[in-house]
């Protein structure tokens, strides 16, 4: 949110207070109008109009209520006695008659007096009933006004409330909006890394695997020519290779007395350790589904057997054996 | 980038395994494979070293114990003039040496007298080949049974080296027939298995024929003509007391006891003149015919499981063999079809085979052996009048009748069931015949 978006923000509210005010302000009078119509004489109203300027950049909360400074009470108007009238026509009075003309005028002044009084009483009366009134009408007015005043500041702390609410809505929205973005940002950022560590990488193995590709091939064909040799090796040794077993198992057969227990279905495993020389030098017997007889017999028979013939020259002398007995019949 | 300590670990150790696989790759081809699908059946070189002995009877102990060896066939001894040493014990014998004198195997032994005025025979098999000792044992006995123990030794070694059970402890039975003229007499002989050890236990001025033991060795049962008539009986070996089951009308006889020794096998003729097999309960006397053809039926055997039995019938012509089932009414089945003439069969303890005489091309009688499985059908002697032959409890031997020679005296020869070893048992006086191998003793 930027700062002028905020000025004109609170320019707004308060230009609403002051509105809101004057409002307020103006049907307090006319109300105070319509009670009161003229009463004479007129108190004079006694308020100070508040400045909406004065309000201008004051909070909700600070903002001091426009006082209707309370009416001043009505002085009781002092009554002035008319002035005495000059006698007019009648002969002037006899002391008896004067007498009793002064005792009618002090009665009649008596009278008077009373009916004085009594007129001062009830004006008295009247304006105590006024001022009574008018003490009511000032606290209903005040009552009003504080009413009024409550409403507006509830208004003001209502809408200022909004206003913040609303303002820290925007903030947060914002605040998120921001973040948002960041992330994506961040994100973006971080595929792209990805994107080029990838395609670093893949040219990496692409490279790995041509090389590797590339050595294979060399391998596969440094196999190829120590097969093609070992196989010219392997082709010229075979006759003799194969010659040899089958001198060996002659012998070991011409060795192996069989109990009649070595009937067909017999098979064992014998595994020989021979030294150079020929001669054997251990067994072991593998898996052998024969009696004690048949295993006593297959080990006699390559230890009768020993030393066995030695290998052609060009075969290395193994020095294990695994020789199957497996008879057919 | 620089490897990782973690990193660089792992190469170095990819790298070894890699080194490891090349270097082990060429110790791999240098394993060999042979594959063996036969072998010989030659004896078994065997050196049996005289026994150190207190006194005996004189009983050569080695002696007893290569004759059993070597007459079964299975071995071959190594001659004492051709013994490197004469060690009594194992730890004195140096395998090289026997083995180059051409022994695989070696048995050393002492007989020494115990505590309780007996004898204890000891002895060792030793392989030369392997330098193991296979199987040592010892026998308490008296002087009298030392031949006996002997024969047991002989047992172990044999199953030891052939995986079958020895049948040297085993006794055989046969008719002897002694003096001439008015002085003939009829013997019943019970002896060890090599002849020697012989025991008279029944001897008539008639005839005695057909012995044969019982599964559990306890009885023998035999046909007598003591009473002019033939008749069966059944005897006990040990007490000599004898019950004569059948004495019936016509002929009695061929007993032949069931495996579970509470059945007698007979052949009865009654008054048609046809012999016929019959099953003869001994407990109850209860008789049950199984043969019913006006042919001659005669000399039953039973097979191993007791539900069948093999007899000889001349109801084709010529005699030959044939099986019935035990429950009346079942249909005999002809078995023998090699030759024209097949007698007398026996079955081995396993049910497999089956011996008999035959009558060869030449007109001579001998010894064959056909396989029940498979139908193979040998001939295993060669005498010109073999007969009456009888296995040995493990299978592996026949015992037989043998006459050597037109007027000669008939006597008892063993030969192995693969033909190859014959052996005459210890010559006697006068005419034997009739042999019948017992059981194992138990």
């Amino acid at each position: 949110m930027t700062s002028e978006s905020v000025r004109d923000r609170w320019l707004s509210i308060g230009m609403s207070v002051l509105l809101h005010g004057s409002l307020v302000a103006l049907l307090a009078i006319g109300w105070w109008h319509f009670r009161h119509p003229a009463p004479a004489p007129t108190p004079p109203i006694d308020a100070t109009v508040v400045d909406a300027r004065t309000l201008k950049g004051v909070g909700a909360a600070s903002t001091p209520t426009p006082k209707l400074k309370p009416a001043p009470q009505t002085q009781p108007q002092q009554t002035v006695p008319p002035p005495a009238q000059p006698a007019v026509g009648p002969p002037p009075p006899t002391p008896d008659e004067l007498a009793m003309r002064q005792q009618a005028a002090q009665q009649e002044a008596q009278h008077e007096a009373e009916a004085q009084k009594h007129l001062l009483a009830r004006q008295q009366a009247e304006q105590e009933k006024q001022a009574r009134e008018e003490q009511e009408r000032q606290a209903q007015q005040e009552a009003a006004a504080a009413q009024a005043a409550e409403a507006k500041k509830a208004a003001e702390a209502k809408a200022a409330a909004q206003a913040k609410k609303l303002a820290q809505a925007t903030k947060l929205a914002d605040a998120k909006k921001k973040a948002a973005a960041k992330l994506a940002e961040q994100k973006k950022l971080a595929e792209e890394r990805k994107l080029v560590e990838a395609k670093k990488l893949a040219a990496q193995r692409e490279a790995e695997a041509a090389r590797q590709a590339e050595a294979e091939r060399r391998a596969r064909v440094a196999d190829l020519q120590q097969s093609l040799r070992e196989e010219e090796q392997a082709s010229a040794a075979s006759g003799a290779l194969a010659s040899w077993q089958s001198e060996l198992e002659s012998r070991i057969q011409q060795h192996w007395i069989r109990p009649p227990t070595a009937q067909q279905g017999i098979d064992c495993i014998l595994n020989v350790s021979l030294v150079s020389g020929g001669d054997v030098t251990g067994v072991s017997l593998g898996q052998c589904n024969g009696d004690d007889a048949v295993r006593e017999s297959i080990k006699n028979a390559v230890y009768a057997a020993s030393p066995l013939p030695p290998p052609p020259n060009n075969i290395a002398y193994p020095h294990q054996l695994e020789i199957e007995f497996k008879p057919t019949n | 980038m620089r490897p990782t300590p973690r990193a660089a670990a792992l190469l170095r150790t990819f790298l070894a395994v890699l080194t490891a696989a090349c270097f082990a790759a060429p110790a791999a081809r240098a394993q060999l494979k042979l594959e063996i699908t036969s072998g010989v059946t030659h004896p078994v070189p065997i050196a049996i070293v005289p026994f150190a002995e207190a006194p005996t009877d004189g009983t050569d102990v080695a002696d007893v114990i290569q004759h059993d060896l070597v007459g079964s066939g299975r071995f071959t001894e190594l001659a004492r003039n051709r013994m490197p040493a004469t060690p009594t014990n194992a730890a004195d014998v140096k395998f090289q040496d026997w083995k180059a004198a051409g022994s695989d195997y070696v048995v050393v032994g002492q007989v020494t007298p115990t505590s309780g005025g007996q004898l204890a025979l000891d002895f060792n098999l030793l392989n030369t080949l392997t330098g193991q000792s296979i199987a040592r044992q010892r026998f308490v006995g008296t002087v009298a049974s030392l031949r006996n123990a002997a024969h047991r030794a002989s047992d172990v070694i044999y199953q030891a080296v052939t995986g079958i059970r020895g049948a040297f402890a085993t006794r055989i039975a046969y008719v002897a027939i002694a003096g001439a003229g008015a002085d003939q007499r009829f013997q019943l002989v019970i002896a060890d298995a090599d002849g020697y050890n012989q025991h008279l236990i029944l001897q008539s001025r008639f005839p005695l024929m057909s012995p044969s033991w019982s599964p559990d060795g306890q009885w023998l049962a035999y046909v007598s003509f003591e009473s002019h008539l033939s008749a069966v009986y059944v005897q006990r070996v040990l007490t000599g007391q004898r019950t004569c089951v059948s004495m019936r009308a016509g002929i009695n006889g061929a007993p032949a006891w069931s495996p579970d020794s509470k059945k007698l096998a007979l052949t009865l003729s009654g008054d048609s003149g046809h012999p016929q097999i019959y099953i003869l309960d001994l407990s109850t006397q209860h008789l049950t015919r199984l043969t019913d053809t006006p042919a001659i039926n005669t000399e039953a055997t039973w097979s191993p499981d007791g539900r069948s039995i093999y007899f000889t019938s001349d109801r084709a012509g010529e005699p030959q063999i044939y099986k019935i089932g035990t429950t009346p009414g079942s249909a005999p089945q002809r078995i023998t079809f090699t030759d024209e003439y097949n007698a007398g069969p026996h079955l081995s303890a396993d049910g497999k085979l089956m011996a008999m005489t035959t009558r060869d091309d030449s007109g001579s009688y001998r010894i064959a052996v056909q396989n029940l499985t498979n139908g193979d059908f040998r001939v295993l002697t060669h005498g010109r009048l073999d007969q009456s032959p009888s296995f040995a409890p493990n299978g592996a031997s026949i015992i037989y009748a043998q006459r050597p020679g037109q007027g000669q005296a008939g006597i008892l020869a063993t030969i192995s069931v693969d033909g190859l070893t014959g052996l005459s048992l210890k010559p006697t006086q006068g005419e034997v015949r009739d042999p019948a191998w017992g059981p194992f003793i138990q």
